[in-house]
């Protein structure tokens, strides 16, 4: 492991000069010069002749029977090209896959809404005209006719079955199961304590991409292929819902993308959309453009789950060592799973959090409420359960009158135990949680920690301390799904990169996945010129992604954490692929073997003879234009290498609930120091500082960018951002105004540090790492029950705390907590 | 939401029920009245403009008598549509007889979908408490006139 401990000012671009190792430095990002002079091509960007512009007649209804719709009036206007309902729908296409067992497996979801709506904003019908804002008045004169129907909006609520949202299902329930690893019983008699917590409650938010969702749809009616030209980030799997709806194959669905606006998951579920855009292309026979306005992308695109945790258990003995954990977890994924259930199973990547603990019992279970469709979230499934592990840690400190840095250092999982195997057989590859927790204690001057307590109090303010100790794992092995639902055909994990040297000594790389920001042109250009000799500025990077030219795997996409590992991977072995066929060509001229040439400054030459050397261009020339020349045994060369990356994963053990689930595991420790005003609950965040360890750095200034984004999220979160609902099921926040992001003013001061400790198990050492935002909510939660602590000893049970339940909690402390000697 | 109240009449029990069963009466106690058809006895419809956002919304209607018991109480169901909104209200009356006058005790269920809807209590408590204040006084202005004539 190497250590850099720094403080890191305000964000520069600096060239970098050009040299071997490009890896590891912050080169200028590839696609900075585009987008920052608005040269960037998003789908909005891209038009056709004659396109018609879609608006969605939504519901205002949370639960609802469709009586009646009657699109006549938008129909009589001039320039509305068309409609689409959904008793169209549900003759045209088969309702979408289903990834659950019964009674989830039998939910019926299609593109519109059929007989009955389920949540505020859920699409009933389209509309397309010449214009979007023509689009939007005619969808005003469409005639729904509802019949209200009882709502549901808590999962609770859900769970007793008394209003049922799915009929075909028979029940809310959406998947149930038991994971029980270790002996909790045999932890609770060994201990000396039990800490038990009633209830705790991750709130229901989401991000919020810069770019709506959207697409651009043309029918092909001489092939019968859709071409969406749309921001969808993992088309792969888009193309397994989509394409049996639409009774097609999925070689009928071409996928294209250039700049996506930020995804950060909530763009992995817009299958619905694009299947009415897709039917609504072919019926008009013209190209149809929806673009999603920014309230529908808050009440209806997808949201985080939002996740109850009941009846805690905690055993734990005197000096603070946590033998295991009961909950049982209740997930609200809104009114259709579509995702889901495998939230249901992500979190138990992360089962133990940060620590050893060994006996852990969880009964999960996910229901349907009337409330908007989940997706995964930045940090999906394990974000909600390390905040309830970090909420623990903290919970049982403060009731046993423990130093949670203490009680933290003791049972995290130690540096010299790596890899280290979780009781539920995940591989935690490498980390060192202590030592990050005591840099980021340096950083916000712990040890000053009484004196600033002191001061704070002199001007009448309660001041707190948390600590947030999280991990971002990532390349997702699919075999987890099976844990879920034994009949799923899906395991392992793939992605795919191709390389090529063209006639004049160009190297032009495209790649599998889809970037939506992330730098992927930069960092594949930074492995690739490594290898290859040259610099990232002789290294193309082909912008995007096109399903019909690049290359793919069946989940291609970008998500869950694994672009550096399964995308650089890729990259990596396509490079490695290339130069050996380059050092094969070079040496045939030479007369020489591959192992006598060297790859130096764009030329193929001889070890032991750097004049004998030919310049990529001689080589792309020889084998494109003239390989006659060539000896035979080097005529299969094509210098276009494709190269898929596989990680090395098992099928899990369904019986034991038992398997590695995911490859790398970045950590994350955030400390932060608030001071509130216990007049008004009003509070600040007056110091913060966040450690990253995510293995090698390909480029640390996106890695920073991505704790800087992920930090923002996380205190967005944990202050202000939630996604509320009145009892009639209407979202209370469906804007910015009501939904606050927090923007430059709102950050507090940021300190960064970082460690690297390599991942024995990537090509590169390194991890994926842009989920990290959990460590900050439970940071700010801990902060805000250290500093309420001496007002009344109130749990902070919730994971977004604004101002008003601040004040609440010194108003009317409430205690969930009680703590038994077995 | 629901929303309740008490209001005194200096006006008999049954001059009060008359005013508030008449739909012409009634047309006048609604405040941003544009229009209102009296379908049969049962069955009202008025057009109304909201003082919401600028220029006010327009919605319109339909309000359906579901119970009554003269002269002592009466429940009114009413459903309206407007663009943004969608509103369906239930609302009774109970009178009781109060030496010479009329004590009149009222409560009222309002639900409020669509994106009127999302603004919430926060923003709609203030408009729906207007609006009833101009109800009442407006009613009680045709109360005393019924009572003189």
């Amino acid at each position: 492991m190497s250590e850099t401990v720094t403080v890191t000012g305000p964000l520069v671009v600096e060239p970098t000069e050009t040299k071997p190792g490009f890896a590891g430095t912050s080169v200028p990002r590839k696609e900075d010069k585009r987008l920052l002079q608005g040269e960037g091509v998003f789908f909005d960007d891209v038009k056709r002749h004659g396109m018609g512009y879609v608006h969605f007649v939504r519901s205002p209804y949370a639960h609802a029977k469709i009586v009646a719709i009657d699109v006549s009036k938008a129909l009589e206007l001039n320039g509305v090209y068309g409609t689409l309902t959904g008793d169209e729908v549900a003759i045209l296409t088969d309702p979408f896959f289903e990834l659950s067992v019964k009674p989830g497996a039998d939910i019926k979801d299609y593109a519109l809404a059929v007989g009955r709506v389920r949540h505020v904003g859920e699409p009933v019908a389209a509309v397309v005209a010449s214009s979007r804002e023509l689009a939007r008045d005619a969808a005003e004169l469409v005639e729904v006719e509802y019949e209200p129907l009882p709502v549901l909006t808590t999962a609770e609520d859900a769970l007793a079955n008394e209003t049922i949202l799915h009929e075909d299902a028979g029940s809310n329930v959406v998947w149930q199961g038991v994971f029980d690893w270790g002996d909790f019983e045999g932890a609770v008699a060994e201990a000396d304590h039990v800490v038990k917590i009633e209830r705790l409650h991750f709130d229901r938010f989401s991000s919020t991409p810069l770019e709506c969702a959207g697409v651009l749809v043309e029918f092909n009616r001489g092939t019968g292929q859709w071409t969406m030209y749309g921001n969808h980030q993992m088309p792969g799997i888009g193309a397994i819902w989509m394409a049996p709806a639409l009774r097609t194959g999925i070689d009928k669905l071409r996928f294209v993308s250039q700049d996506i606006g930020g995804a950060f998951g909530n763009k992995i579920c817009l299958h619905p959309q694009f299947v009415a855009c897709c039917l609504l292309a072919r019926k008009l026979n013209r190209p149809v453009q929806w673009t999603e306005w920014r309230t529908d992308q808050h009440t209806a695109n997808a949201h985080g789950n939002e996740r109850t945790f009941l009846d805690i258990e905690v055993p734990v003995t005197n000096d603070g060592t946590m033998l295991g954990l009961k909950v049982r977890a209740l997930d609200d994924c809104g009114a259709f799973p579509r995702y889901e259930p495998l939230g249901c199973i992500i979190w138990a990547q992360v089962t133990p959090g940060c620590y050893r603990w060994r006996n852990i019992r969880v009964d999960f279970t996910q229901v349907c409420t009337n409330k908007s469709p989940v997706s995964p979230n930045r940090g999906y499934s394990r974000m909600q359960h390390l905040w309830l592990t970090e909420r623990v840690i903290d919970i049982v400190a403060h009731e046993l009158e423990l130093d949670p840095v203490e009680v933290r250092k003791r049972n995290y999982v130690r540096a010299d135990e790596m890899p280290y195997e979780t009781p539920n057989g995940c591989v935690y590859d490498s980390g060192d949680y202590a030592r990050g927790l005591d840099i980021a204690l340096e950083l916000v001057g712990y040890d000053t920690l009484d004196e600033k307590r002191r001061e704070a109090e002199s001007r009448g303010k309660l001041l707190g301390f948390g600590i947030g100790s999280t991990l971002d794992s990532g390349t997702n092995n699919f075999g987890q799904s099976t844990l879920l639902n034994p009949e799923l055909q899906f395991s392992g994990n793939n992605e795919v990169a191709t390389v090529k040297l063209d006639i004049f000594g160009e190297i032009v790389v495209t790649l599998g996945t889809v970037p939506q920001g992330q730098g992927h042109e930069t960092t594949a250009s930074q492995v690739v010129a490594d290898i290859l000799g040259v610099t990232p500025d002789d290294v193309t990077v082909r912008a995007g992604h096109d399903s019909y030219w690049n290359s793919h795997a069946g989940f291609s996409g970008t998500y869950a954490s694994q672009f550096a590992v399964t995308g650089l991977g890729a990259v990596k072995g396509a490079t490695d692929k290339l130069a050996h066929e380059i050092k094969r060509v070079a040496a045939g001229v030479f007369g020489a073997t591959p192992d006598d040439i060297e790859l130096v400054e764009g030329q193929a030459r001889l070890k032991a003879n750097a004049e004998a050397a030919i310049p990529f261009m001689g080589i792309g020339a020889i084998v494109n234009a003239n390989n006659a020349i060539l000896p035979e045994d080097v005529r299969d060369v094509t210098l276009n290498c494709r190269y898929v990356y596989v990680p090395p994963f098992q099928l899990p053990d369904k019986e034991r609930n038992f398997g590695n689930l995911t490859l790398t595991y970045a950590s994350q420790v955030h400390v932060c120091l608030v001071e509130i005003d216990p007049e008004t609950g009003v509070y600040e965040i007056v110091d913060y500082a966040a450690v990253d360890d995510c293995g090698t750095r390909i480029h640390p200034q996106i890695v920073e960018g991505q704790v800087h984004g992920a930090t923002a999220q996380a205190l967005g979160a944990a202050t202000h951002e939630i996604f509320a609902y009145d009892e009639e099921g209407n979202l209370l926040t469906p804007n910015f105004y009501d939904y606050h992001v927090p923007h430059a003013l709102d950050m507090p001061p940021l300190k960064n540090a970082y460690l690297e400790s390599p991942s024995p198990f990537t090509p590169l050492g390194a991890k994926g790492m842009g989920e990290g935002g959990g460590a900050g909510i439970h940071a700010v939660c801990a902060a805000l029950q250290d500093a309420l602590w001496s007002q009344g000893k109130s749990t902070v049970w919730r994971s977004c705390n604004p101002y008003n339940q601040v004040w609440e909690h010194l108003r009317n402390p409430r205690r969930l907590v009680e703590v038994t000697t077995p | 939401m629901k929303v309740e109240g008490t209001r005194e009449f200096a006006a008999p029990r049954e001059t009060v029920w008359e005013v508030l069963n008449s739909p012409e009466r009634m047309a006048k106690l609604m405040p941003g009245v544009e229009s209102f058809d009296v379908m049969d006895d049962q069955h009202w419809r008025a057009n109304v403009k909201i003082p919401l956002g600028l220029g006010g919304m327009r919605m319109s209607f339909d309000f359906t008598k579901i119970e009554e018991r003269e002269p002592e109480f009466a429940k009114l169901h009413a459903k309206g549509n407007g663009v943004g909104a969608i509103v369906s209200m239930e609302t009774a009356f109970h009178l009781d007889e109060n030496g010479d006058g009329t004590k009149m005790r009222w409560e009222a269920d309002v639900k409020i979908a669509g994106p009127v809807g999302s603004m919430g209590q926060r923003v709609l408590q203030p408009i729906i408490n207007q609006q009833v204040q101009g109800v009442l006084t407006a009613l009680d202005k045709q109360v005393q006139e019924a009572a003189a004539a």
